[in-house]
């Protein structure tokens, strides 16, 4: 999947790209660790039991019914405090986005407090730079994961929740929708792409603007059949029409993906979306357009192409 | 003494246990990752291969058969099936078409491609025939001005590999 900001990603846990990420990779490695070393241990405690060497009942119960579960309990007490303390404090980040999930796809504003940028479906980030976050819902609960870059976090409706993440490599990264939210739950799907932050303050330079004029006739006979079929009253397109109820459609062709992570972006996945959405996204909202001609479903299919 | 002995067996029969599961878990997550590479459906196609091989060495066919024109007529010259099924995946034919063998290709939009190579006409104003194929890939409003079918920016080389492709559907 190639868009102009690189190739489609991998959804993986073990593709490292945030620090988050990594330290929840190491936990999982600890963790197994420990098991296996405890398994074994046990193991040896059946070998002896079973020769007739296990120790005294009195220091089972005692080291195993109280010791035992005080100090392991204890441990995890303080360090999940500390885990606590450092997701929820304030930390003030150099930016911020927020994220809204709807059924069945993710509304994206950068720098909500000022500029206020208007995007979809894919989340850009600056590399190396804290973001925070700000996760919410228009419906029901959903939830915004990218396994490679942080852990999960639910999107509540009437609730804001945070969370900061600092990305540590450039690249595609594919996020899911974590919690069952609907017909097509598995069909949620984005793309975080992790820029340099100079290249991530020229792409807000670039899309704080109206969307790319058509230049072709076929492109600007696209542009006006958006205009007269509907389209409008749903997509956003600086410019052209500022309806807020599906997905920003200002830069689409940039995008590598369609229809929230699922398809390639390319001309022959663009047009059998909209000539056909039921099928690509059954449980999507937006109706099929089968009643444009040939010539104009082309037209506009070249047009959102065009739209970078 | 005896204690002993006991536990000894119990535990090389655990070990042994683990240690065949292991190596059965193993050869089929290795079987399963690369189904090409399995060693003994591998062994038995060489087998075969070759057995034939030598049956024709020594029994070689009398007569040259007739060409089997019907086959010739839809070669494309040039076109690899294989990296055109990769291809369709890739321009998206799925979206609108159902084809056989093409993850995700359940399209409704335009015709279904099931046994495509018993079609007589493409989209109803070409024949059926590799090179109109070839030439209808590439840019299908050139041929139909009124199709909803959109220029994918398809090579030559691309569409001859795709036309090979849809010539390996048969059966309508």
């Amino acid at each position: 999947m190639e868009s102009t900001l690189g190739t489609f990603g991998s959804q993986d846990t073990s593709s490292i790209a945030g620090q988050a990420a990594g330290e929840t990779l190491w936990l999982t490695i600890g963790m197994s660790v420990a098991g296996a070393l405890i398994f074994a241990l046990v193991m040896v405690f059946v070998a002896l039991a079973w020769r007739g060497r296990g120790g005294a009942r009195t220091w089972w119960i005692v080291g195993g019914g109280v010791v035992f579960p005080v100090v392991v309990i204890g441990a995890l007490f303080v360090v999940s405090t500390f885990v606590l303390k450092s997701v929820a404090g304030p930390r003030a980040a150099p930016h911020v986005i927020e994220v809204t999930g709807k059924q069945f796809w993710w509304n994206v504003i950068h720098d909500p407090d000022g500029r206020a940028i208007r995007d979809a479906n894919e989340v850009v980030l600056p590399l190396g730079e804290p973001v925070e976050i700000r996760l919410k819902s228009s419906d029901v609960i959903h939830s915004f994961w990218i396994p490679s870059i942080a852990g999960k976090m639910d999107m509540i409706p009437g609730r804001v929740n945070t969370l900061t993440v600092t990305a540590t490599r450039e690249g595609r990264f594919r996020g899911q929708c974590a919690e069952f939210c609907g017909l097509a739950h598995p069909l949620m799907a984005f793309e975080a792409v992790v820029i340099p932050p100079d290249e991530y303050a020229a792409f807000l330079a670039d899309l704080d603007g109206e969307a790319r004029d058509a230049v072709t006739p076929q492109e600007r006979r696209g542009a006006e059949v958006f205009q007269s079929s509907g389209c409008i009253a749903c997509h956003r397109v600086a410019g052209i029409s500022d309806t807020r109820i599906g997905p920003d459609l200002t830069r689409v062709g940039q995008r590598a993906a369609l229809g929230a992570g699922m398809w390639d972006m390319n001309t022959g996945n663009l047009a059998g979306w909209i000539a056909d959405v039921s099928e690509m996204k059954p449980g999507a909202e937006m109706p099929s357009y089968n009643q444009l001609s040939g010539p104009d479903l082309r037209a506009l299919v070249a047009w959102l192409e065009s739209l970078t | 003494m005896s204690g002993t002995h006991r536990i000894g067996r119990l535990l090389a029969l655990v070990v042994g246990f683990v240690a065949g599961l292991a190596v059965c878990v193993i050869v089929a997550v290795w079987a399963l990752a690369r189904p090409g590479a399995d060693p003994v459906t591998t062994a038995a196609y060489t087998f075969v291969d070759r057995a034939s091989e030598y049956w024709d060495s020594v029994f070689p066919d009398k007569d040259d058969a007739a060409p089997d024109w019907n086959a010739l007529a839809f070669e494309v010259a040039g076109g690899d099936p294989e990296t055109g099924a990769r291809l369709i995946a890739e321009y998206g034919c799925g979206a609108c078409h159902t084809i056989p063998g093409i993850a995700r290709a359940r399209g409704r939009v335009g015709p279904n491609l099931t046994g495509f190579r018993d079609q007589a006409y493409i989209a109803g104003v070409l024949p059926n025939r590799p090179g109109d194929l070839v030439d209808w890939l590439q840019s299908p409003p050139r041929h139909a001005p009124e199709t909803v079918m959109p220029d994918m920016g398809i090579s030559e080389a691309e569409a001859d590999d795709m036309a090979a492709y849809l010539y390996t559907l048969e059966g309508r």
